[in-house]
């Protein structure tokens, strides 16, 4: 009763957290990806491609491309047309616009694991091991969000050939964030010259945002009043699951989600894969 | 203001459409299809099946098979579990157990359409070729297009035990046999009087009847028009034999490969082929590697 009591309060003054619950346009561009899938340094890039005169931040992010899992419904009413949302919420047909970052899930996997250290959700000593199969499964804080699979695959097939879905590979962004710029801009509509492109790119860099995260992390809705011995902005590469994490995790994750992994170039490692995917393991990627 | 505060209110009371704030437990089954894809059928059945002591109406199957978008909160609340629940949204992660029905979208369209005209949405004669435009691009429809709320769930749940996907096309073929393999989802056991009792409960004919009788004060029909029906032709392959070659044209173009996937007759490729059955899911869907 409190809670509801207290959602009516919010819903009356509009400070509810948007989450699905908020009105959508039809010039609205949508930022989704799975949580630790690279969706901050997508956020900075695009923000720092959209304004190259301001000053983007911890500080003012949430107002130049605001999070419908932090922000009121308000705010995001209040935010100017064509507006750029950033969401991890899985497929909702609302939205037309679609910017969707992904990421190897076996990397997902272990940044989430420190994110969610990060967030007391879990303990320093948790198992990984059997964190992975609570990754799997679903058994996460965020299980409103879907698995991993669920959340990529609800969105991917839905939308993956329409010409307002640009998919974008963490690991691309990784290998030549200028490129991946470079469409994102033409996706947008924005002019991609190259000098403004480069300015994004090094604005929004892992050591610069390492930097912002130190001095602003009490600012962001994000990490102010989470532990600050673990950092929002990790490692910031890919592939480290190959060192990382155990072989049994790996098999369980392609197992759960090869198909789609496999769809979106990712390669299969382990011997026990789905029987649908048979042995196909040569690389592809849909573009 | 005023709209918000009555919101807020029904909010507070419990009042409010459960919808996408329902709060769902993992022993829920729902009962999960794009609208005009035989829900009310299955729900008959289904009902029939579970309360098996006296005849299914529409209210009565309304009120143990309660609809997500008509029910408040409150009535799912105080619900027994385990529940059984209709809906029609797109993917939703919190459905831990899914009775999904799916129907060639050829005929979904022209009982969309039929449906529209019964609620006066549309009128007597309005040109199918342009609403058909609409349809395909999802815009006649609160739940998404076909090709999204179909592929958002099989994307998602294709390979997951906890989806039952069935076809309405079989259903109507053999009904028993597919009755059987919801009753087993369910945890029922399929003894042969139970079936025959649950699918003699939920013939079109005695579903038309009903439908004169509780027409007034069912939620899918009260307020629509009294000389069209809500339980139609109850049939398959309606719309291969009435859309035009333009509008089979456009709906094929847009889910070709998802309508194979799902068995469905195209024109570019007729009925399933085994190769199409081979290749995984978002390879087929996707037609992948492009061509």
């Amino acid at each position: 009763m409190n809670y509801h009591l207290e959602l009516m309060v919010k819903k009356l003054l509009g400070t509810d957290i948007a989450e699905r619950n908020f009105a959508i346009f039809p010039d609205d561009t949508f930022l989704v990806s799975y949580p630790r899938s690279g969706n901050t340094w997508t956020r900075f890039l695009i923000a720092n491609l959209v304004y190259p005169r301001l000053d983007v931040s911890f500080k003012n992010i949430e107002r130049l491309i605001p999070d419908t899992s932090s922000q009121s419904s308000r705010a995001l009413r209040r935010t100017p047309r064509p507006r750029i949302i950033k969401t991890h919420e899985y497929f909702d047909h609302r939205c037309r616009k679609i910017i969707c970052i992904v990421r190897d899930p076996r990397d997902v996997a272990l940044s989430y694991y420190d994110f969610q250290r990060k967030y007391r959700h879990i303990e320093d000593g948790y198992p990984l091991v059997k964190y992975v199969d609570d990754f799997v499964s679903g058994r996460l804080n965020s299980k409103d969000w879907g698995t991993w699979g669920e959340n990529v695959a609800s969105w991917f097939y839905t939308r993956g050939k329409s010409k307002d879905f640009l998919l974008l590979r963490y690991e691309d962004m990784m290998e030549d964030p200028v490129r991946e710029l470079a469409r994102t801009a033409t996706f947008l509509g924005i002019d991609s010259d190259p000098a403004r492109i480069e300015q994004a790119v090094q604005r929004s860099s892992a050591d610069r945002m390492r930097e912002m995260e130190k001095s602003q992390s009490a600012d962001w809705v994000a990490t102010k009043n989470h532990r600050t011995d673990i950092p929002f902005v990790r490692v910031a590469k890919s592939g480290g699951w190959k060192e990382k994490l155990p072989e049994e995790c790996v098999a369980q994750i392609e197992a759960a989600w090869g198909e789609t992994m496999l769809a979106l170039g990712y390669e299969l490692v382990s011997a026990t894969m789905h029987p649908m995917i048979g042995v196909r393991s040569e690389k592809q990627v849909v573009r | 203001m005023i709209a918000k505060l009555g919101a807020s209110a029904r909010l507070l009371l419990g009042h409010d459409p459960a919808g996408r704030n329902l709060r769902t437990f993992p022993d829920d089954t729902f009962i999960v299809s794009y609208p005009k894809s035989g829900n009310t059928w299955t729900r008959f059945l289904v009902a029939s099946l579970i309360h098996n002591e006296e005849p299914m109406t529409f209210l009565k199957a309304d009120k143990v098979i309660p609809s997500i978008d008509t029910q408040s909160r409150r009535y799912f609340k105080n619900l027994p579990r385990p529940r059984v629940i209709k809906s029609h949204f797109p993917f939703d992660p919190t459905y831990k157990r899914v009775i999904y029905i799916v129907r060639d979208p050829k005929d979904v369209a022209v009982s969309q359409y039929h449906y529209q005209i019964k609620r006066k949405v549309l009128q007597d004669g309005h040109p199918i070729d342009e609403w058909i435009v609409r349809y395909v691009a999802g815009e006649t429809c609160p739940y998404g297009s076909w090709g999204e709320n179909v592929g958002s769930w099989l994307a998602a749940r294709q390979h997951d035990p906890g989806l039952l996907l069935l076809r309405y096309e079989d259903m109507i073929r053999q009904t028993d046999a597919e009755l059987i393999k919801i009753a087993r989802f369910l945890g029922i056991d399929p003894t042969p009087e139970r079936i025959q009792w649950a699918v003699s409960q939920s013939t079109a004919d005695r579903m038309r009847k009903l439908e004169q009788k509780e027409a007034g004060q069912w939620e899918s029909t009260k307020d629509t028009r009294k000389d069209k029906f809500f339980v139609r032709s109850a049939k398959a392959g309606e719309g291969k034999a009435t859309l035009s070659p333009v509008a089979i044209a456009q709906i094929e173009s847009a889910w070709g490969p998802l309508m194979r996937w799902l068995g469905y007759e195209t024109a570019s490729a007729g009925g399933a082929d085994s190769a199409e059955q081979d290749r995984s899911f978002l390879e087929t869907v996707l037609e992948y590697p492009a061509r």
